[in-house]
Parts: structure tokens; C-alpha cells; sequence
């Protein structure tokens, strides 16, 4: 969004910028040269609501029935790597033991409400992906609450959650990105409303089991050190 | 709930193979992504501009340790952020993110942010953060920057467990360190070398002249002056509405 604090610290030098050309150049970047999709959603804290984020997803596929994408807080060159998602399908999210369950999200409501959405792809094309996603499940985990104001990544990983029906999102986070992106919401909703979502339903565990969820830092004793011969 | 330092219950997403679970990408998926990746700029992720390979252990047991493949974007001069994964190939997981900060912007965290980093200098100079398939002499003239760095590193999945899926809650990672418990156990060394054909030992040597920080803040690294490390829990708690959910 436009007012996100800017990251501290003087400009790149000369030498340094010469290193990452060299680097740039001669390696090969294999696992991020998977990514292929950029999706643009909305996340909240898992345990308020209230805070909403703008999350832009650059997604890979590790397999037909799995995604890992990197979750940035906008499109741009100095976007700010603020998180991760996992996608996976319904298949994958019954082989999880409950007490994990509770930490994915379903991305039924996203999808059919047409907030998450495929910048620059064509609708017919955008639709035949979001068929897909709104089967899915996701696990988020944001590490710089940008919506705070921090101009670094301070405090405990967030577990975040997903909107799961109408009334959740801002109106002005909704028309903000509607007007940056040239997109409808309303007109997408009409789009997709035959796209259908998991087929054995929203499992009841998912979304925190419709709980609140909060991550705490834990202090432990320090194992002995191993010996190495 | 699966606080990071416990392993999670029995389930098929757990096992020796690690290879995640799901059907093989199909055709059509193949096509729609490679659609999708003509049309959409993608471009933060076009600002990654290293792969570095280091190891780091995780913080509530540090006798768990992991080689790690960072790919690394520059915000500025002091700062970096890196999409870490477990190898270097197509099939790598993606297994966190770690920020990179200068000594100048440490100093300005409070005490309780700085339990949480780490320092770069005994990983650098010992040789074990390495630029793969880059000549010394081209990576050499950053690292006495980098040696003076910090840095913050959540892992969001335990692949070196087993866990075929992300599960639980981010464990907090530390970096290798010259003395106890953050010496790396040298056969994951050995491995990493022979895989890069290259001397772990020998690049060590090749960076003595690497000028050291004049001095490392005792938060960081926190098991070094007071044994302790993180674990994260995951509690159940009242979400703050302002609609009914789900």
C-alpha cells in the first residue's frame, strides 16, 4: 500500500552492487526460478481480525497438489519479503493431524468473493487456476507487521488467517486494491459463482476451529553439545 | 498444539521420504504456469540477485543442524532478505526467511528483538557461508560487510525431521559458531564440499585477512552467555471480530 515505512539504511555502494551483478549473473537460481504465479490477496492476524494485510503471493509448485510461495507486501522492485504460504490440496489437508489442521485456512470465500485474484491474467485463464485454489487449503506465516508501522521485521512469526466470509474485509483496503490493479471484485464474484470448493466441505478445524491463535516465544534449557570425533 | 520444539503427531505427512506428498504436476497445470509467468512481471521475486550456501541449527536444539540455501534481494546497504530453502534444486522446499541487518541497525533493536538474531562473523571467516559456482576473489571484497552483519531466521518446516508437510509452529534458527555448540558436525561439512567441490577449510584459510567485527553484542547468539534457546508455542485465544468468523 502507499504509506509503508520505507526500510532503514544507507543506499546500496558501488562495489557491493557489482558483487550481486556478478552473482546475479553466473549462478542460477533454481528453486525461485520456479515461482510463476503471483497472486494478490488479503491475510489477517489469526488472533484479531482487525489487523488486514495486502499479501502478494509468488507461488511455485512443488507438485500438482502442492505450492510454496513467498508473500511480499506489494508488486514492486522494493517490495519487503513479509511472510510464507504453503497451498496444498484437500487430499494432502486430511493427512494432517488435527491439532495442525487448525493452522490452515481455506480459501473457498477468497476465491468466490473474487478478492483473491492473478494480476494481468486474463479471466478465462485466471479462472481455471482459481478452480483450483478454492479447493485448497493454506498455512501462512507473516514475520514483519508492516501494518504496525515497523520498518523491520521485529517480534514473533504471525500465524495469519484468511477472510472466510462477506462483512470481514475493509471496504477501503477492498477499493484501494481494486483501483490499483484495474480489477472488480463484484464483477469477478459473478465470474466464479460456479466454481465449487472442497469436496468434502470446509473441514470444521480449519481456520483455527473458528478460534483465535496466537504464537509465544518460550525460553529452553540448551541441549549439552555433541562431540564431533 | 505442535510448539516448535515438539514433534508432531504420527500421521502420513510424516515419514523417511522426503519427498513432499501429491500427484506429479500435470500438463495442463505446466501450460497455465508457464502462461501466467509470460504475463505477470513477477518482479520482486527478479530483485533476488545471490544463492549463497551456509548451515544453521535450530535454536531449542542445536544439535540439529541443517544445510541451508539462501537467495538473497538487497533492500539497501544494510539490509537483506532471503527466501531460504534445502537445496539448490527444482525440488528444493522452502523452508524460511531469514533478514540480514548491519551492526549500525542491530544497535538499534531492543534488548528483547536481539535475543532472537545471530551473528555472521564466525560463519564467514570459518568459510562455511559460500557463494556455490562464484570465485573466492569475486565474493571476497563483501564479506567483511557481511561479517559485521545479523541476522533473524525462521524455519516454517522441519523437512530434516521428516515432515513430508509444513507443520507446527516457526522454529527460531541460530548460526554456526566457533565454539560448543555451534561447531557444525563436519560430515554435513564434507558434504556440502564435495557436492561444490570445493575446501571448506581451504577457503577458511584464503579469509584471515577478513577483518573481524571489533565486537559482537552478547544478545545475539543467546545460548553462548546464558544456555538458553526458543521454542515457539501455539496458543488457542479469543480472535479480536469485527465480523462473525468463520
Amino acid at each position: 500500500m502507499s504509506n509503508q515505512p520505507q526500510v532503514p539504511g544507507k543506499p546500496t555502494q558501488t562495489g557491493t552492487s557489482l558483487v550481486e551483478t556478478a552473482t546475479s549473473t553466473i549462478q542460477d537460481f533454481q528453486p525461485v526460478n520456479q515461482i510463476h504465479q503471483h497472486l494478490c490477496a488479503f491475510h489477517f492476524y489469526a488472533y484479531d481480525m482487525t489487523r488486514q494485510v495486502e499479501a502478494h503471493h509468488f507461488c511455485a509448485h512443488l507438485n500438482d497438489e502442492m505450492r510454496q510461495c513467498l508473500i511480499f507486501d506489494g508488486p514492486n522492485k522494493n517490495a519487503k519479503l513479509i511472510g510464507v504460504e504453503y497451498i496444498i490440496s484437500e487430499k494432502l489437508f486430511l493427512t494432517l493431524p488435527d491439532e495442525e489442521k487448525k493452522l490452515w485456512h481455506s480459501h473457498l470465500y477468497e476465491v468466490k468473493s473474487g478478492v483473491l485474484f492473478m494480476p494481468c491474467i486474463p479471466g478465462p485463464i485466471e479462472r481455471t487456476e482459481m478452480d483450483k485454489v478454492c479447493k485448497t487449503y493454506g498455512k501462512t506465516t507473516h514475520f514483519w507487521q508492516i501494518d504496525k508501522g515497523h520498518d523491520l521485521p521485529l517480534g514473533l512469526p504471525q500465524l495469519m488467517m484468511a477472510l472466510t466470509r462477506d462483512g470481514q474485509l475493509y471496504d477501503e483496503l477492498a477499493q484501494d486494491v481494486e483501483k490499483r490493479f484495474g480489477v472488480s471484485f463484484e464483477k469477478e464474484r459473478k465470474n466464479r459463482a460456479d466454481l465449487t470448493g472442497p469436496a468434502h466441505g470446509i473441514h470444521p478445524l480449519a481456520n483455527g476451529g473458528g478460534k483465535g491463535v496466537e504464537l509465544k516465544l518460550r525460553e529452553v534449557d540448551c541441549k549439552p553439545a555433541r562431540v564431533f570425533v | 498444539m505442535a510448539s516448535s520444539d515438539q514433534s508432531p503427531a504420527p500421521t502420513p505427512a510424516q515419514g523417511t521420504d522426503p519427498t513432499p506428498h501429491g500427484q506429479p504436476m500435470t500438463m495442463g497445470q505446466h501450460v497455465i504456469d508457464k502462461g501466467a509467468a509470460m504475463m505477470q512481471s513477477l518482479t520482486p521475486v527478479k530483485q533476488i540477485s545471490q544463492h549463497v550456501c551456509t548451515f544453521a541449527s535450530y535454536s531449542h536444539d542445536m544439535s540439529r543442524q541443517i544445510e541451508t540455501h539462501h537467495y538473497i534481494t538487497r533492500q539497501n546497504q544494510e539490509f537483506l532478505q532471503c527466501a531460504v530453502y534445502d537445496a539448490e534444486d527444482k525440488k528444493a522446499h522452502l523452508i524460511g526467511v531469514e533478514y540480514i541487518i548491519s551492526d549500525r541497525l542491530f544497535e538499534t533493536l531492543n534488548e528483547e528483538e536481539q535475543k532472537l538474531w545471530h551473528s555472521h562473523a564466525y560463519e564467514i571467516k570459518s568459510g562455511l557461508w559460500v557463494n556455490p559456482r562464484i570465485p573466492e576473489m569475486i565474493g571476497q571484497p563483501e564479506l567483511e560487510n557481511l561479517a559485521k552483519t545479523y541476522g533473524k531466521f525462521w524455519c516454517t518446516w522441519q523437512v530434516d525431521r521428516g515432515d513430508k508437510l509444513p507443520m507446527g509452529a516457526p522454529a527460531l534458527m541460530m548460526s554456526p559458531q566457533g565454539v560448543k555448540l555451534g561447531k557444525i558436525d563436519p560430515e554435513l561439512v564434507k558434504k556440502r564440499d564435495d557436492k561444490y567441490n570445493i575446501s571448506t577449510e581451504a577457503i577458511q584459510k584464503s579469509r584471515l585477512e577478513i577483518e573481524e567485527p571489533e565486537w559482537i553484542n552478547p544478545q545475539a547468539d543467546y545460548w553462548k552467555q546464558h544456555g538458553k534457546g526458543f521454542a515457539i508455542d501455539i496458543e488457542e485465544t479469543e480472535m479480536k471480530l469485527r465480523a462473525p468468523f468463520p
